[in-house]
């Protein structure tokens, strides 16, 4: 009778689901629809009435601050910004990967208000702050897995820390989420560290390789691992492979210094060998004997000119330095940084890509208050849906 | 002549000894020193007086013995015949004198006899460089250890030449399609179609007759001098060497006629084309082409027990030839003349190798068991690592049959040996390491010795890869049958391709040690030539260059390496200045992609430079696109400053487009579906049941990668909301069975009443309506979700309000309700 009756049920919930689609789709937005579409995009649970009455309420005024309201619901920590981060910290970008110290810093971050062009760079993280959980380890992720099976309050229990004090990272060797275990885990693991670049290129300034191709600059930083004449055919090299590793080279070299000492994520932990530079570096040196060999950490940005200036580096700034800290400050004071992190609030609220010129120029506007407001990523979260037509 | 007065009386103007530091084939060598390997016969038909002493008796069983004969220089410098007779029969001794004026013991490969034949005199076989090359290992062979080959390089000053305007071959072929390419391809025209076609009946690369017009042109750039028509190789080879003319004249052909035919055709081609002036503003040195340059690769193998040597510069033709010097030639026959590439090598693909015939091959079998041991030594570089079975060079008679294989695995080098203590087939297999991943698809220098303690042992880019031979040591090679052939790429059976490029293959018939495999390794491959750009008008320095190493990368690219400023003046001292911001030029213009050197800034003089090496600029290589071919392209150096010269190179900045979009119509959907962690978010907040609650987790864990996992609405599948149905279904039993939660839920509603009951509907539809549905204008209208929900009620057929409750909780949470955003 119990499977009957669930067999009824499901059928009839498909039905009506159906139904209820239509009806939807013929409504229009009110000011009470608006808050509970804000709040529904926000928290990714479904408003109280209370709340939804209070934001309806402030909506005409202030529909920023009505939006804000929905920041406050502890969902938005444990699901919305978990799952927009999840993805940027591993390779897969899979968004069912544990919860990790990459994600619960960002989450951290932004409940507290913490400027945001600081999380590629900041000797900062956030544990959770639960006796029943094993301690925070830099060589497993007991820690924020059992917290996330145990569906712990992130907003209520994350308590801000440093790497340096948990972790035993230099605190100069930190650089925010760059240098989290996580992070590290999935791009500091055997490899080159080209994938720590090009993730950070991918997850925060919204560029992979390819969209900053540019064959125009020297190529005198590419290391020995990289053959100029793949198969023969050194053609593949002057036109593809040296766009991107001209750029990248020099500031993958930022990471000189890190490795990842474990087989996966699950066990293992950072490595940083200041002074010296990782092996890895120097693999396949005979690829091409006169490549770059990697002397230190120092990294410089080739991309301050030619075209790739559109990504609006930060004026007043050197452009290059030494080690991951210098780099993640580089990359996430660019203009690209801050329409990216936009972009993919835009398309967490919005349920879309930017895609029409209104939505570019709301982008726009948005990033540039972000930049102006101290960079303060739960305010973009509450502008965006705000503004969300 | 002596040979001391020989050493001495090479004095070439200006020239500027290098020592060995400088030179990249500058590592010294073991100081072992061995018999070189020689095939000499007995000399039976010589009666004249018996060698004076040691040299002439090695003259004469290194050089003389293989030069003798009629069908080689014997024809004419014979006793009697055209001076210097040094292949005289009737006095070894007179011939010894004689040959000494056209020898350079002390570098072979100049000694003019060398020359003289690689420029074409009397090649006995169909390429110069190969006669050429053979006769600087007869001629090595002879000095013994007093040749010094490479080991010093002699820097030539190069004649001062202006970067001139030039121009440059146009990225479409529609020119070249209505001048040049209707004499080249069509037969009424000229005879280079009958050939040089790959569709031909005797296909003769280069294919510059091809059908394929945009083949053709790729092609004939290498063939055609478009600022001096007249010197264009079509031209010459049928003006100067009369190569199969066409133009009729009386029962013969008119080469003359012909080559005007082609000249004013490329000259056509050439007028469509606008020069390209150098940009007046630059600060350039003086200008080079590759030939330019002084030879640099070399001499400096250690190549004293080789039996067969395969260098690949013949670069046409199907016919690789053994210079080895060792007779008989084991020449190989290429599947097809497409195999070359540029800067000596070729390339196997899928369907070719080279061939040696088994009668040439037995020399390999005679001379390695003679010695017990061999090595067999590569410049490959493997055209992919996923390839098995893959036989790169070959000894052997069919699949299960050999002598030797060098082999490529994915990763791994593979190595088979017949011995006495292997099977037929040289089993079992000598295997590198797969995780040390030894094979990579880029050129290698990859050496498998044999010998009979160690057995096999495998070498790449000099360092031993560590990988014992499975059988623990070496056997006897004594069963080696001599019947078998060499390949390179394939198996005879033509069942075991290997696919990439040979740079060189050597055989010796020695196992080489550690430090002669180091030796070699950095003897490296190719042809590499100095150039020296010359910046005296640009700095207070006499005979000032930049010198660079410069060779051919591929058929595709210059490789330029190891830039150093120096002066030829061994007393000159260039004080101090400033160099910043030094590119490449070719044809005219800085070419635009590879200028390793553009971020170069350093100061030239001072403790830096050292009078006899110069000042190193840059440890790093440039790769410069290949435009007209070596012959052709002329390089320059530009400046952003050296000395007092400056010109500045501005970057421009990138532009971001301002041209608006196209926006999407229609436009996206504004609704999003939940995602599964929303979704799980979302139920336990409405029904109040704890996300950790066991049954409630379980379904969860179950059925969460089949949500949802992106909020656009359109990805949303039938399968995902069977999955919402089983997790709201979950929530609701179990909000359902908890007393209090259902107290809270539903109100007062019995759970034992029955659904029937008309006031248990409305308390459940009123709950549902206020808990889930909510009251947003954009939530489904009350109605009609009372009216759905009474027609499930009518269905349960009277069951428990407890399942009524349950039914309505999931038939509203699985709704669009709540599912959609």
């Amino acid at each position: 009778m119990k499977q009957q009756n669930s067999q009824v049920s499901c059928a009839v919930a498909l039905g009506i689901a159906l139904a209820f689609v239509a009806q939807i789709a013929a409504a229009g937005p009110s000011e009470r629809a608006l808050a509970k579409r804000m709040y529904d995009a926000i928290a990714g649970v479904p408003p109280d009435e209370t709340t939804l009455d209070a934001m309806e309420a402030k909506i005409p005024s202030d529909a920023v601050g009505a939006a804000l309201m929905a920041t406050d619901d502890p969902a938005f920590y444990n699901v919305t910004l978990k799952n927009l981060v999840t993805p940027w910290t591993n390779r897969d970008q899979t968004v069912f990967a544990p919860l990790n110290d990459y994600t619960a810093t960002i989450i951290g971050m932004v409940r507290d208000n913490k400027p945001f062009n600081t999380v590629l760079s900041a000797d900062i993280l956030y544990t959770v702050n639960d006796s029943t959980l094993p301690p925070v380890s830099n060589n497993n992720n007991d820690h924020y897995e059992q917290a996330e099976a145990k569906n712990v309050d992130l907003k209520a229990k994350l308590v801000e820390t440093q790497q340096s004090a948990v972790y035993g990272t230099p605190a100069a060797a930190t650089a925010g989420v760059i240098t989290t275990r996580a992070a590290s885990a999935a791009f500091f693991i055997a490899g080159t560290n080209r994938a720590m670049f090009r993730f950070t290129m991918l997850n925060h300034l919204c560029h992979d390789l390819e969209t900053v191709h540019d064959t125009t600059r020297p190529p005198d930083r590419i290391r020995q691992d990289v053959s100029r004449s793949p198969g023969g055919d050194s053609r593949l090299f002057l036109n593809n492979c040296i766009g991107c590793h001209s750029g990248m080279d020099p500031m993958a070299q930022a990471f000189a210094y890190y490795n990842y000492d474990g087989m996966d994520a699950t066990a293992g932990k950072m490595v940083y060998t200041p002074g010296v530079v990782q092996a890895k570096y120097f693999i396949n040196s005979d690829n091409f004997k006169p490549g770059f060999v990697t002397p230190d950490d120092s990294w410089e940005n080739r991309w301050r000119h030619g075209q790739n200036t559109v990504l609006g580096w930060k004026p007043g700034m050197p452009g290059s330095g030494n080690g991951a800290k210098s780099l993640g400050d580089e990359l996430a004071n660019s203009d690209a940084f801050a329409e990216c992190q936009v972009q993919k609030v835009f398309k967490t609220v919005c349920f879309r890509a930017p895609e029409s010129n209104a939505d570019r120029a709301t982008v726009k506007t948005i990033a540039s208050d972000f930049k102006s407001g101290g960079y303060n990523l739960r305010r973009v979260f509450a502008e965006t849906a705000a503004s969300c037509k | 002549m002596t040979r001391e007065k020989t050493m001495t009386g090479l004095r070439l103007i200006c020239a500027f000894l290098v020592t060995a530091a400088l030179a990249a084939c500058s590592g010294g060598g073991p100081s072992t020193v061995q018999n070189p390997v020689t095939s000499a016969p007995p000399v039976a038909d010589y009666n004249g007086p018996p060698a004076q002493n040691a040299d002439v008796q090695a003259f004469k069983l290194n050089l003389w013995q293989n030069i003798k004969d009629s069908n080689r220089c014997g024809g004419c410098h014979n006793a009697g015949g055209q001076t210097p007779q040094f292949a005289r029969n009737d006095d070894i001794n007179a011939a010894y004198t004689a040959a000494n004026t056209v020898v350079n013991l002390s570098q072979p490969d100049q000694s003019r006899m060398v020359q003289k034949v690689g420029g074409g005199h009397n090649c006995w076989l169909a390429s110069a460089s190969a006669c050429a090359d053979t006769l600087t290992v007869w001629i090595r062979n002879w000095a013994g250890a007093s040749a010094t080959g490479g080991k010093q390089i002699e820097l030539q000053e190069p004649s001062i030449k202006e970067v001139g305007a030039s121009k440059t071959f146009p990225e479409s072929s529609a020119s070249f399609a209505s001048t040049v390419y209707p004499v080249l391809h069509d037969a009424n025209k000229g005879n280079c179609v009958r050939c040089h076609s790959s569709t031909a009946g005797n296909p003769i690369s280069p294919f510059f007759a091809s059908n394929d017009v945009d083949e053709a042109y790729a092609a004939a750039k290498a063939k055609i001098n478009l600022d001096l028509p007249q010197n264009s190789r079509f031209v010459v080879r049928l003006r100067d060497e009369f190569h199969n003319c066409w133009a009729p004249n009386g029962g013969g052909t008119d080469c003359a006629a012909s080559a005007t035919v082609m000249q004013n055709a490329i000259q056509a081609f050439a007028n469509s084309i606008p020069v390209s002036n150098v940009d007046p503003n630059l600060v350039i040195s003086k200008a080079l082409t590759l030939y330019d340059g002084t030879v640099a690769a070399g001499g400096n193998r250690f190549d004293n027990n080789v039996i067969a040597l395969y260098e690949f510069k013949t670069g046409t033709g199907t016919v690789a030839y053994d210079t080895s010097g060792v007779e008989p030639a084991l020449n190989l026959d290429l599947t097809s003349p497409d195999m070359w590439v540029g800067g000596w090598g070729i390339n196997i693909k899928a369907g070719q190798k080279a061939k040696g015939s088994t009668a040439a091959s037995k020399k390999l079998a005679d001379m390695i068991k003679a010695t017990g041991e061999f090595t067999v030594e590569a410049w490959m570089a493997p055209a992919d690592v996923v390839q098995e079975d893959a036989y790169a060079i070959t000894y052997s008679g069919g699949n299960d049959a050999r002598n030797f294989t060098l082999a490529q695995r994915a990763y791994q080098y593979q190595a088979m040996v017949r011995a006495s203590n292997t099977d037929a087939n040289g089993m079992p297999a000598f295997l590198t390491k797969d995780a040390d991943r030894d094979a990579q698809a880029s050129l290698q220098h990859v050496v498998l010795t044999y010998d009979p303690v160690k057995g096999r042992h495998l070498y790449v880019n000099g360092v031993d890869t560590g990988d014992p031979d499975p059988k623990g040591s070496g056997g006897s090679l004594a069963d080696w049958d001599d019947s078998f052939a060499l390949l390179f790429g394939n198996e005879t059976t033509s069942m075991r391709q290997w696919k990439g490029l040979l740079k060189l293959v050597a055989i010796h018939n020695r196992a080489l040690t550690l430090e002669q495999i180091q030796q070699n390794f950095a003897a490296g491959v190719g042809e590499r030539y100095f150039l020296l750009f010359s910046v005296s008008h640009l700095v207070p320095v006499p005979k000032a260059y930049v010198m660079f190493e410069a060779s051919q990368l591929d058929s595709y690219a210059y490789l330029f390496n190891k830039p150093t400023f120096i002066s030829l003046d061994p007393t000159a001292d260039p004080g101090t200045f400033p160099l910043k911001g030094m590119r490449i030029g070719v044809n005219g213009a800085e070419a635009k992609v590879g200028q390793t050197y553009a971020t170069l800034d350093t100061t030239v003089g001072g403790a830096n430079y050292d009078k006899a090496t110069g000042q190193l600029l840059s440890n790093v290589g440039a790769v410069i696109g290949l435009e007209k071919g070596p012959l052709s392209d002329e390089f320059f150096l530009s400046f952003e400053q050296i000395g007092g010269n400056s010109h500045p190179h501005p970057d421009p900045d990138g532009q971001v487009s301002t041209a608006p979009v196209v926006d999407p119509d229609p436009p996206p959907a504004r609704w999003g579906m939940r995602t599964f962690d929303e979704l799980n978010a979302t139920y336990a907040r409405l029904t109040g049941v704890s996300p950790n609650t066991t049954s409630v987790a379980a379904t969860y864990a179950n059925v969460k990668q089949q949500l949802p996992t992106v909020e656009s609405i359109d990805a949303f599948l039938a399968s995902q909301q069977t999955g919402i149905a089983q997790l709201a279904i979950a929530y609701c039993n179990a909000m359902v069975n908890d007393n209090t939660l259902r107290t809270q839920f539903y109100g007062s509603v019995d759970p034992n009443a029955s659904s029937a009951d008309a006031s248990v509907r409305t308390a459940i539809i009123n709950s549902v309506q206020a808990k889930i549905i909510g009251s947003t204008s954009t939530q489904p209208d009350s109605t009609f979700v009372a009216s759905s929900l009474t027609t499930m009620f009518d269905g349960l057929s009277g069951a428990s309000a407890a399942t009524a409750m349950k039914a309505a909780c999931a038939a509203a949470l699985g709704s669009a309700a709540t599912t959609v955003q």
